[in-house]
């Protein structure tokens, strides 16, 4: 009788705490209401537009357009040595691929960013990969870790390191895996493509658009690229 | 005396309810597209695309669980994870971080085609975050705190 009693006791504690509780989070809810209310549609409506804008032209502004002229840069190397574009003297253009070590959709395609390098190196388009991202956030970014990944890989191409972050913002990489293919006009550098590598970075066999080897092949034959721009899912860019 | 142990077991069932750990499941496109095609009228949707081994998106899961909690808006968060990694990174994930929200793996590799229905404005780049209701509709390619993500469903209430 006496577990009872205390087992009773208990409960009414626990009984009258979940009413104090559940009072609490009602009286929360009725404080939002009053201080918030409905907006009228036609407002958010502008907010959105506003908001749109904004971020559009934030993406816009701080990274290139199509037919913009890319900057040159003087990177550290997983080698030592730094490398600039201007070290490509008889280069047709180059395939800058924003990437890093520990990005799943990177991983995925480090074998076809060499495969790419390999085909297109002699054509005229070398890959130039750089690692934008901060390794204070990704440890596994670190140069150290670079260099271990391209050994273990067999990096094909220089794998650049963007220590004080101040190139990547510049072409306006928000993502890795992230491409920018350029072609020399007049000797300098310029946007042609901006994007993915293909659509498809789970399985390289079920690929259905080839986005960068189609516009590096359309330079090379003097076409159109088409698309100039696609979208993919990658990795965040870390400040 | 019967009676008060039903009531306080109810009481406890319950406020459980709504506080269990969520178990991600595979969905195709046509969920993502069903999603967007219906924002419901009754409450704030709050779709945000994030991946286990995506920093940024851990980081800003706390708050996406935190504002679930409310009666009037609905987290779904969609796993853009490989589905081979469903049940041994993904559910282990949500378990231990004790992610509250209805969670969805998106199996869909070709991002470029379903990036664009989400917004015009997305290259792919996550987190991502699509809050709807209605026909009022915003899209954004950020980070949240607890607070941004507060103020921003609040403009839908």
């Amino acid at each position: 009788m006496k577990t009872l009693k205390i087992l009773t006791g208990v409960c009414i504690v626990a009984l009258v705490a979940a009413i104090i509780f559940g009072a609490i989070n009602i009286s929360k809810t009725t404080d939002f209401y009053a201080e918030n209310p409905e907006e009228p549609i036609e407002n958010t409506t502008a907010i959105e537009a506003l908001e749109d804008f904004n971020s559009f032209s934030d993406a816009t502004a701080t990274g290139y357009s199509i037919g913009d002229v890319a900057t040159d840069f003087n990177l550290r190397n997983i080698d030592n040595t730094y490398v600039s574009l201007a070290d490509y003297p008889d280069a047709a253009g180059f395939v800058i691929i924003f990437t890093c070590n520990h990005c799943p959709y990177s991983k995925a395609y480090e074998d076809r960013i060499i495969a790419i390098d390999k085909e297109y190196k002699e054509k005229g388009y070398p890959v130039i990969a750089i690692n934008p991202n901060n390794p204070t956030d990704y440890p596994e970014d670190s140069f150290e870790n670079m260099q271990k990944r391209a050994d273990q890989k067999g990096f094909t191409f220089p794998y650049l390191f963007d220590e004080q972050q101040e190139i990547y913002p510049q072409y306006g990489a928000t993502k890795t895996p992230h491409v920018f293919l350029l072609r020399k006009e007049n000797d300098q550098p310029i946007v042609k493509y901006i994007g993915a590598i293909d659509d498809n970075h789970q399985d390289a066999q079920a690929v259905k658009n080839h986005f960068l080897k189609d516009a590096i092949d359309a330079l090379l034959t003097n076409q159109q690229v088409n698309p100039e721009t696609t979208v993919a899912i990658g990795c965040s860019i870390k400040k | 005396m019967r009676n008060i142990y039903l009531v306080i077991l109810c009481c406890f069932l319950f406020s459980c309810s709504n506080r269990e750990v969520s178990t991600a499941t595979i969905v195709e496109r046509d969920y993502l597209t069903d999603l967007l095609k219906n924002p419901p009228e009754d409450r704030v949707q709050v779709v945000n695309f994030w991946a286990t081994w995506c920093a940024p998106c851990v980081e800003e899961l706390p708050a996406f669980v935190a504002i679930d909690d409310r009666n009037d808006v609905e987290v779904i968060l969609i796993s853009l994870d490989d589905a081979s990694n469903l049940e041994t990174l993904v559910n282990p994930f949500l378990m231990e971080h004790k992610i509250t929200p209805t969670v969805k793996l998106l199996d869909d590799p070709y991002a470029a085609e379903w990036i664009p229905m989400v917004d015009a404005h997305w290259d792919g780049a996550i987190p991502a975050t699509l809050i709807q209701k209605g026909t009022q509709k915003m899209f954004f390619n950020q980070t949240f705190t607890s607070a941004q993500l507060e103020e921003e469903v609040l403009k839908f209430l």
